[in-house]
């Protein structure tokens, strides 16, 4: 099977229970001071898009997984990484 | 679309050294004093703080022996930091502590939150916090594991002391295999301030309104210190592990807020929360003063929904700090703390009764004496000499390399040795407009003071040399702070220490701290300093192998430099000046970088010190820096002679020309010569017409000195016996020495 070219997205945030300064900040004094008391939480993260060469969707998330651990793009003591394949 | 989650692999958090429960001892002693069973939400607290981190309860007694007092001591050991007078009614506040645990799991984080924890206990003085230093210890940088710790503490630093608004101007790293888990993470703030706006960690008087400022409670952090119970393990372990977040730009607001409240007088004692959260701040803050606190838990205001009034009590969150404040003033501070935008609550006020009484709403939640919970019954531990002390002291002889000029190099490319420039250009070492002498410029930052002084600060540190000899490797340790201070005109007038060790249950651990007490002890007395605080980190152990990291105690100290003092760096200005060395060179190899990075040797004998002379050397020093005759000058520390010229000519882009058989020595070999690390020596730059002067004014005091060579626009030389036995040229030594850090980093895994 030929190699095709997969969309990739990486998304990096504190862990749920830890705090988000920055997304406790755009929560505060923008959104909320903004007038719009509707949104809740706010939490920031980053997020990483790869196009990945693999013969299958499965194998392009297995290697961007494998990359992330390797290549520490998160610490799994602070961070949650959710891996996720777009198209 | 497919999506998933990475499990955190088990590999990664630190097995759990820092957490003993309660000894059967500490649960008797509870239990009698009480005259009943603790609770649940007491032995939380007691557990929280009767851990070794708030109690000290293993140390104690033998930090009671270092000298503490002086004509310039305010506030000594006790407090959140230590406060020096410096004239015209300003105060220097001084502190030292680590985050070492917490940055070995999120080294990131962990660095950020440790300065911020510093920088509480500055302020909860009273004082502004003007400058930070942070001495550093990490693995092999041939490890990916130590240059992620790496990097990522130096940028944890970084980020949190920018955005404050502190300067970083200073510190010190070093890198040691028994460092690979277990990092220490150091961090040193000074502050400045009024002496007639210090406020004490101390609830004088009943009546007054207890306030909780800054960020809000969370469960974040309860794992931090010492907390280990199942009666909390509703939450999974990876739930609770979460790890603190800095948050700077609030910790920025608080400092602000809090300073216009100390300058408006209305704050009648303060305290910051750190390690055992509000048990260790409330019960503290009342067992000083002989008073008792009581709160109502409802009022704290939580990050989570359902939060147990044992968790409130013990949680670590960052960036919170107790207040006491009259009840008249009490409108100030709130409109203070809204302007702000800082977060508050009233929570409680101060009793007569000396109890710390917890209430949730009209339920009393724990209910014990303040000074019960504030002071831990000592633990009483044994020590006995290691026995691999032995086997170091008698270490073979290496042999003589066959080019020394490569061994220079070497040395120079070593991470240990070479250029920090890496480290301290991500700090911002500026900010405040107070730096007068910036990291790398000397052996010494130097800040300017609001009365025509300027404040030296300095580090020193040597795990290498302490853990082959803990007494003079810590002798050495407080000596070469102090020599950095008087290299730029500094007289000293305070240190703090931070004493770093293994499980003090240990008794081979525990005597390597016994020994490193004394040495401090001997050393301040030696020279008539106090020691006005500290910090004691025990439990610093490798995960992986369950080794202790080599003894690490950590010396700051600061000293004042009059007005006219004339400025000197360590880079050498003239060609055709005189090169000359202050002190003696011997036969003490043990622990130096030469043995341990060139011949991969650990042992030896470690350098030692001359305390009876230590003291009229520094004052010599200092007057002859004050004459004005003195064009640059370094201590000579690691590396040795060698590289102390070495870095003063790459560093002032000059050559030098040494005849090395002038340096005063009893040395038996070339290499130890060039090399060996004994203390209280400099390198001084003068001109010609002051060399026979300068040489003499040591002599006569009985400190071997002499001229030893020239500045000239060449590479670096050394001659013995007329033949040439070093010669570099300046852009390669230089390259060795700037270029280590950076590529090492850029290394790819």
């Amino acid at each position: 099977m030929s190699p095709a070219s997969f969309t990739v997205e990486v998304v990096v945030e504190n862990k749920s229970l830890a705090r988000d300064p920055e997304g406790e900040t755009i929560h505060h004094n923008l959104i909320l001071k903004g007038g719009y008391s509707q949104v809740t939480n706010v939490r920031a993260g980053k997020l990483l898009r790869m196009n990945v060469e693999a013969s299958s969707p499965g194998e392009a998330e297995q290697l961007v997984r494998k990359l992330c651990d390797d290549l520490r793009i998160y610490n799994p003591a602070a961070h949650v990484c959710q891996v996720r394949v777009v198209s | 679309m497919t999506r998933s989650v990475i499990e955190e692999p088990q590999s990664w958090t630190l097995v759990e050294v820092q957490k003993p429960n309660l000894t059967d001892e500490e649960i008797r002693y509870a239990v009698k004093k009480l005259q009943r069973e603790p609770n649940e939400v007491e032995w939380a607290m007691l557990e929280a703080q009767w851990s070794e981190h708030c109690s000290y309860k293993s140390s104690k007694p033998l930090l009671k022996r270092l000298p503490s007092k002086g004509p310039r001591v305010l506030v000594g050991p006790g407090f959140d930091a230590g406060v020096i007078y410096i004239g015209d009614g300003w105060v220097v506040t001084l502190h030292i502590e680590s985050h070492n645990h917490p940055s070995a799991i999120d080294p990131y984080g962990g660095a950020a939150t440790g300065v911020g924890g510093v920088v509480r206990d500055i302020l909860s003085l009273g004082t502004r916090p003007i400058a930070l230093l942070d001495p550093l210890r990490f693995g092999s940088m041939d490890s990916l594991h130590t240059r992620w710790l790496f990097d990522n503490v130096v940028r944890g630093i970084a980020d949190y002391g920018n955005c404050i608004g502190v300067p970083t101007v200073g510190g010190e790293v070093e890198f040691d295999t028994f460092f690979e888990r277990n990092c220490l993470v150091d961090v040193v703030c000074v502050g400045l301030g009024r002496k007639d706006k210090l406020v004490l960690g101390e609830a004088r008087d009943p009546g007054d309104l207890v306030y909780l400022v800054g960020g809000r409670t969370g469960r974040d952090g309860i794992r931090g210190a010492s907390f280990a119970s199942k009666t909390l393990a509703e939450k999974s372990d990876t739930e609770r592990s979460a790890v603190q977040v800095p948050d700077p730009f609030t910790k920025k607001l608080v400092i602000e807020a809090i300073l216009e409240a100390v300058d408006a007088k209305i704050i009648q004692g303060m305290k910051d929360l750190g390690g055992g959260g509000l048990t260790c701040g409330l019960s503290e803050i009342a067992a000083k003063a002989g008073t008792g606190i009581e709160i109502d838990l409802n009022r704290v205001q939580t990050r989570e929904p359902n939060m147990q009034p044992a968790e409130i009590m013990i949680s670590e969150s960052q960036e919170r700090m107790v207040l006491l404040v009259r009840e008249e003033n009490e409108r100030k501070l709130v409109n203070i703390l809204n302007k702000w935008e800082i977060g508050y609550a009233k929570i409680g006020h101060v009793t007569r009764d000396s109890l710390l009484i917890i209430r949730r709403g009209n339920e009393v939640v724990a209910k014990a004496p303040a000074k019960f919970v504030a002071e831990a019954p000592p633990v009483p531990r044994s020590a006995k000499r290691p026995e691999y002390l032995d086997a170091l002291a008698e270490v073979p002889e290496p042999a003589m390399p066959e080019d020394l000029a490569q061994t220079l190099i070497e040395l120079l490319s070593s991470p240990n040795i070479a250029s920090k420039e890496w480290i301290y250009r991500q700090y911002d070492h500026e900010v405040g407009i107070r730096t007068i002498v910036k990291p790398g410029q000397a052996d010494s930052a130097i800040l300017r003071l609001p009365n025509k002084r300027s404040l030296a600060l300095t580090t020193g540190g040597n795990s290498k040399q302490c853990y082959v000899d803990s007494y003079w490797g810590t002798v050495g340790v407080v000596s070469e702070a102090f020599c950095n201070l008087v290299a730029v005109g500094a007289e000293p007038v305070a240190a703090v220490d931070h004493l770093q060790f293994g499980n003090p249950g240990n008794p081979e651990v525990y005597w390597t701290f016994k020994e490193a007490i004394r040495a401090i002890a001997n050393y301040l007395n030696a020279v008539g300093v106090p020691c006005v605080g500290g910090k004691v980190s025990f439990y610093n152990e490798d995960s992986m192998n369950r080794r202790a990291i080599k003894p690490s105690p950590v010396i700051a100290a600061i000293g004042l430099v009059e007005s006219k003092t004339p400025k000197v760096l360590q880079a050498l200005s003239r060609e055709g000046d005189d090169l000359i060395v202050v002190g003696n060179t011997s036969d003490e190899m043990g622990g130096s970088e030469y043995y341990e990075h060139i011949h991969k040797l650990v042992g030896g004998r470690v350098p030692r010190v001359n305390l009876k002379k230590e003291k009229t050397l520094l004052r010599a020093l200092l007057r002859t820096l004050r004459r004005g005759d003195v064009e640059s000058l370094h201590d000579i520390s690691k590396g040795g002679l060698a590289v102390a010229l070495a870095e003063m000519s790459v560093q002032g882009h000059k050559g030098v020309t040494v005849d090395i058989d002038t340096v005063p020595n009893k040395t038996s070999r070339m290499d130890n010569l060039l090399f060996s690390e004994s203390r209280s020596r400099f390198f001084l730059e003068t001109k010609p017409k002051n060399s026979a002067s300068i040489v003499n004014s040591f002599k006569r005091l009985g400190i071997p000195s002499a001229k030893v060579g020239t500045v000239t626009d060449n590479g670096i030389e050394f001659l013995s016996k007329r033949q040439v036995i070093i010669t570099i040229p300046l852009d390669e030594a230089s390259r060795a020495w700037s270029e280590a850090i950076p590529r090492a980093m850029e290394a790819t895994p």
